[in-house]
């Protein structure tokens, strides 16, 4: 009995000993195995009185059973740190850019476009793209622009080499043209933006490009008054450039709309206290609007007398050079990747 | 145009002279400000002395000791210019005075006479260039006055930029009257009353060409003697951006400025014969401009001519033969009124931009020649003396009434909404010269100065303008429902998958030249070459309207590989152009949407692992197939086809419901070489129209729940067998139980001219666990099918 104790007494120190597997292995099989005293003295128990025999025997029993169980718990912890141990070894440096995964980018200038539609499509409005090879009377004639107008010339304007020469056929100088058609197909009410290419004969440099882009945007329905401009707008400079964002109408001139504004917004940058972004002035000219000019009505059949309308036309390029800090409108042409990529 | 705060005081007493609320003001009434300058007087204790007395000085010859007097006791002052006599009206610098330069002014001793004081040039005050001697005033400059408020210092500059509606705005009165109207002050006109000689303009004029002159006003001046303008208005002259020269020139400018009408003056003896015709020019007739330039002249030109022919393009520039020399003594002064489309063009195209054309170009009243002519003469007379003719002529080719416009105030409300009293509009509408009569509707009678108001809507907004846009309330209608069509969304979706797969959006100009199709051996009769042509292109090189993306974006690419960027995947959504009707409006070229890519150098992942795949013709393949997929197109084919542009054994065809849509592959070596790109380019090219189309709503297939049986299929095939014909036949053959088929090996190279295609198939059915006993039938019907076209499979 002693030499039970004896054993079952060293027994837990030998096992939180045991430093790996292999030595808990050598221990079991010394401790409760087949080299073990246990097995040794439970062999010599034919020795024993009849009345010794179940207490030595549950003796052995129960020293078994605390061992191995000692064992077990051993066993789990040194299987464990094995399994860190690998972990471990499989450590990497995290900093390391081993893959790369390279989604592409919309350019500026369609995220751009994609961002206004989308304001737009939030009230209510359709989007519709229009024919860049347009004729003069879109472009011009019924936009309340007569043919002595300084725009039509040929060093503004570039003309094409197609169909009968009575109808012009140019380079559309703006989105506007796309109001007439669209008018043309629709009755009131309507409510569209137009995104699309527009063109001038410019030559390249850092603020002109011949070929530029415009979001024109038309609502037009029985009881629509300079308050709705004034207010659909604001929406849309808030919704671009924060909500924060505060705007100023000024009067202007354009032949399709009367009245006639040119729209303000407070210097994003600075909130209008004046910085290098807005050159001091804390606004920021952003776009042409006005009430629909009642001869452009005429123009695509509408009564002037039961419609009113508004209309405006913003420079994707000026809202992303603006908003982003770009300053020469070359950078949207060239297609750098480097450029591109930065605007993801 | 630049505007003098100092002018402008002249015609109106504002109720302000706050540089910063000006100009908010002037940009609320429409006239932006560009810039805002603040001119200060650049001394201090300057002022109008009048020479005494001249003397010599005992111990200097170069020097004079003269005696002054600014109102009060003479004083002595030593001066070294000699351009002046006792008399004269000079600028004074007292003792302590300080001009520009930090020059401190006391009392100093010139070799033994004291100098109290200093008399000074115009360069000592920094207000020209002049130091030949000192600034001489006018006779009747006040003595004692301060220098600066004599020379209207400081002063105010407003840059603005007049719109092209407002002619009347193009004007010292006109800024006035916008600004009276807003602050309700009335304007003060400047008077035009003469002193004259009792006789008549003995000119003839006769107007030929009526559309292109209204009226023409003549007056005529004896006995003028050139010399310099008085300083005043030669201070007022540059501060609005103008060069003085000398009295008659600067009097026509001065009251360009102040009225809004130029005015052209002419050498009375040197006009041949005594009278002028206007009329259209002959074309290829030629007159020389006082420039000394000779101009050819076409028929839509206007000309002033005398008995020698034209010596004036009117409205543009006069001729060299009549102008004005020192030598004038007699002046006939013009106030014609042009016939604006006409002179834009003549100036344009002569490249001839005055301040005048300018205001031609707008429209000139022509009711105001009389008035501005008359205040020309009596400026110049009070200059330069002379004496004026007393009766002008004045020929009116066609008589220009004031308009009688019917406003209703509903019309008011339904453009600018309710709440603007009627007694409000009409005073507005006074304010800026109208006249109004009635309450409702008001009968406003619009003055001559204002061309551009002609219906009820210009009223309107003039009376926006003048109640002040910010003065109107803000309100956001409701639209009517609208939202992206299909083909827009879809359109979103084919950019969402070419940036999804590393392709960045490439936006390029329309253009292209002819050496961008012949780069892509386009022959003559190929649809890239049915370009539509500009007429007045930019440069050769960007003459043509886009048939195709490619070369934009294969310069692009160009550009990347030569700033050192490896991998470069760029994709283009935009119109090109083709020279045949566009379907809907025949009167317009077609200009469909098309998609473009390119990708060279390696494409996806540019990380250590190295994990970059080769570009070659399935990079173009498996992007156009990604987005027929994303875009649920389960009718998209390539077959293979030779386009030019393309490697001929690496191109295929696209088409979607058997219609082709384009062409995806490799670049051909020799086009990626006339582009500097290097190794092998992958683009393509589709319609996008026929891409992004409506495509039947994809019903439902439950997955099935069953296990699949996987094997391989190897077959010899003839070279030319499409690998697709393969797939399709055997997949046929499959009864429907075939859930994917993919070539996972395709090996070229042995002597019989034929290739082996190792197919993986997956078997499936939605039903049941597929037993041996289901396959080997499906299986033996598969190899069966593909012997019929020729496979044989492989032992």
């Amino acid at each position: 009995m002693e030499e039970i104790e004896l054993v079952v007494a060293s027994a837990p120190q030998a096992i939180s000993g045991a430093k790996n597997l292999d030595e808990l292995e050598e221990l079991e099989s010394n401790l409760v195995g087949k080299r073990s005293k246990l097995l040794e003295i439970q062999k010599g128990m034919g020795s024993l009185s009849p009345e010794e025999k179940p207490i030595v025997g549950k003796a052995l029993q129960e020293a078994r059973g605390t061992i191995v169980s000692l064992l077990q718990r051993k066993r789990a912890e040194l299987e464990l740190a094995a399994a860190n141990s690998l972990l471990e070894d499989d450590r990497v440096d995290v900093t390391i850019e081993r893959l790369r995964l390279n989604q592409g980018t919309f350019h500026l200038i369609q995220q751009t476009i994609d961002e206004v539609c989308d304001i737009f499509l939030g009230l209510g409005y359709s989007v519709a793209e229009g024919p860049e090879a347009e004729l003069g009377f879109y472009n011009f004639d019924a936009l309340n622009t007569p043919p002595t107008h300084p725009a039509r010339a040929e060093s503004d304007t570039m003309y094409l080499d197609f169909g009968d020469p009575a109808d012009e056929a140019l380079l559309r100088t703006q989105t506007s043209p796309m109001q007439v058609r669209w008018m043309e197909k629709h009755e009131p009410p309507v409510h569209v933006v137009v995104p699309g290419k527009v063109y001038r004969n410019d030559t390249i440099d850092a603020s002109h490009l011949p070929v530029f882009h415009q979001i024109e945007g038309l609502a037009v329905d029985n009881d629509i008054k300079f308050s709705d401009l004034k207010g659909t707008l604001a929406h849309f400079a808030r919704e671009y450039f924060g909500p924060k964002t505060v705007v100023r109408f000024r009067p202007h001139f354009f032949p399709f709309t009367e009245p006639s504004a040119e729209l303000d917004v407070s210097c994003f940058a600075c909130d209008g206290s004046g910085c290098r972004v807005c050159g001091g002035a804390g606004w920021i000219e952003m776009l042409g609007c006005g009430m629909v000019d009642p001869n452009v009505f005429d123009a695509v059949g509408y009564d002037q007398t039961k419609v009113t309308g508004f209309a405006f036309g913003i420079g994707v390029e000026r809202l992303a050079m603006v908003r982003h800090a770009i300053h020469k409108v070359r950078h949207f042409v060239d297609n750098d990747i480097r450029f591109l990529r930065q605007y993801a | 145009m630049k505007v003098s705060l100092n002018w402008l005081n002249e015609y109106i007493e504002l109720p302000t002279q706050d540089p910063l609320e000006l100009r908010n003001v002037l940009a609320a009434l429409g006239h932006e400000v560009e810039g805002v300058e603040a001119l200060e007087a650049a001394w201090s204790d300057v002022v109008i002395a009048k020479v005494l007395s001249i003397d010599a000085h005992p111990k200097a010859d170069k020097v004079r000791v003269c005696s002054v007097t600014t109102g009060g006791d003479p004083i002595q002052v030593v001066c070294g210019a000699w351009n002046f006599g006792s008399g004269a009206v000079v600028p004074f610098a007292l003792p302590g005075a300080v001009l520009p330069g930090d020059f401190k002014i006391g009392i100093r001793e010139i070799r033994g006479v004291e100098s109290k004081g200093m008399i000074c040039s115009e360069k000592e005050l920094d207000l020209g260039d002049d130091h030949t001697g000192i600034l001489v005033l006018d006779d009747d400059a006040p003595i004692g006055v301060p220098f600066a408020d004599w020379v209207e210092l400081p002063d105010v500059v407003f840059d603005l930029t007049i719109t092209p509606n407002r002619p009347d705005a193009m004007s010292m009165i006109g800024i006035a009257r916008d600004l009276g109207a807003y602050y309700g002050v009335p304007l003060k006109l400047p008077t035009a009353e003469l002193e004259s000689t009792p006789g008549k303009t003995s000119t003839k004029v006769t107007i030929e060409a009526i559309d292109g002159c209204s009226r023409f006003v003549l007056r005529e001046m004896k006995d003028v003697k050139i010399g310099p303008s008085p300083y005043w208005m030669k201070r007022r002259l540059r501060a609005a951006g103008m060069r003085p020269i000398a009295n008659i020139v600067d009097v026509t400018n001065y009251v360009m400025m102040e009225t809004g009408h130029p005015l052209h003056a002419f050498d009375g003896d040197r006009l041949a014969g005594d009278s002028l015709t206007i009329r259209w020019a002959e074309d290829g007739e030629k007159v020389m401009t006082l420039d000394d330039v000779e101009r050819t002249l076409r028929s839509s030109d206007l000309v002033i001519c005398d008995a020698e022919g034209p010596t004036s393009m009117a409205g543009v520039m006069g001729g060299a033969r009549s102008e004005v020399v020192e030598a004038t003594t007699r002046v006939l002064l013009e106030a014609a009124s042009w016939d604006s489309p006409t002179i834009l063009r003549t100036s344009r195209r002569h490249d001839l931009r005055s301040e005048a054309s300018m205001r031609f170009e707008r429209g000139v009243d022509p009711n105001l020649g009389l008035f501005a002519s008359a205040r020309a003469v009596r400026l110049l007379h009070e200059s330069g003396g002379g004496t004026v003719v007393e009766t002008p002529v004045d020929v009116i080719a066609r008589k220009i009434e004031p308009r009688e416009i019917e406003l209703p105030i509903s019309e008011v409300e339904r453009t600018l909404g309710p709440g603007i009293d009627s007694e409000f509009i009409a005073n507005a509408l006074k304010g800026i010269g109208m006249e109004v009569e009635g309450d409702d509707p008001l009968r406003v009678r619009v003055p001559t100065f204002r061309p551009d108001v002609e219906r009820p809507i210009d009223l309107i907004e003039e009376i926006a303008r003048l109640r002040g846009f910010d003065w109107f309330g803000v309100s956001v209608p409701s639209g009517s429902g609208g939202s992206l069509t299909g083909e827009q969304k879809r359109t979103r979706r084919v950019r969402e998958t070419l940036a999804g797969v590393g392709l960045n959006q490439a936006v390029n100009l329309s253009f292209v030249g002819e050496a961008d199709l012949d780069r892509l051996g386009y022959p003559a009769d190929h649809e890239a070459r049915m370009v539509v042509r500009v007429i007045n292109p930019l440069r050769e090189e960007e003459s043509l309207l886009r048939t195709t993306l490619l070369p934009g974006l294969l310069r692009n690419a160009q550009f990347n590989v030569s700033h050192g960027i490896e991998q470069v995947g760029l994709f283009e959504v935009g119109k090109v152009f083709f020279n045949r009707p566009d379907e809907e409006d025949p009167r317009i070229p077609e200009q469909p949407d098309h998609l473009g890519f390119v990708v060279a150098g390696g494409f996806l992942g540019d990380g250590l692992s190295g994990s970059v795949v080769e570009v070659d013709f399935y990079t173009a393949a498996g992007i156009t197939r990604l987005v027929g997929s994303r875009l649920g197109i389960e009718t998209m084919e390539l077959s293979a086809a030779d386009a030019p542009g393309y490697h001929p054994g690496r191109c295929a065809e696209v088409s979607v419901n058997g219609t082709r849509i384009g062409f995806v592959g490799e670049l051909h070596p020799t086009a990626a070489e006339a582009y500097d790109l290097p190794g092998r380019i992958a683009v393509g090219e589709l319609d996008l129209s026929n891409l992004v189309g409506p495509v039947s709503l994809r019903q439902n297939a439950a997955p099935s729940v069953f296990p699949r049986v996987e094997f391989d299929l190897a077959f010899l095939v003839d070279l030319e067998m499409p690998a697709d014909r393969l797939l399709r036949v055997t997949r046929d053959a499959g009864g429907g139980l075939v859930e994917s088929a993919r070539v996972f090996d395709e090996y070229v190279g042995g002597s019989d001219g034929r290739k082996s295609l190792g197919i993986h198939y997956v078997l499936r059915a939605n039903d049941r666990t597929l037993t041996n006993e289901d396959v080997a039938p499906v299986r033996g019907s598969m190899v069966e099918a593909a012997a019929g076209i020729g496979a044989k499979l492989r032992g």
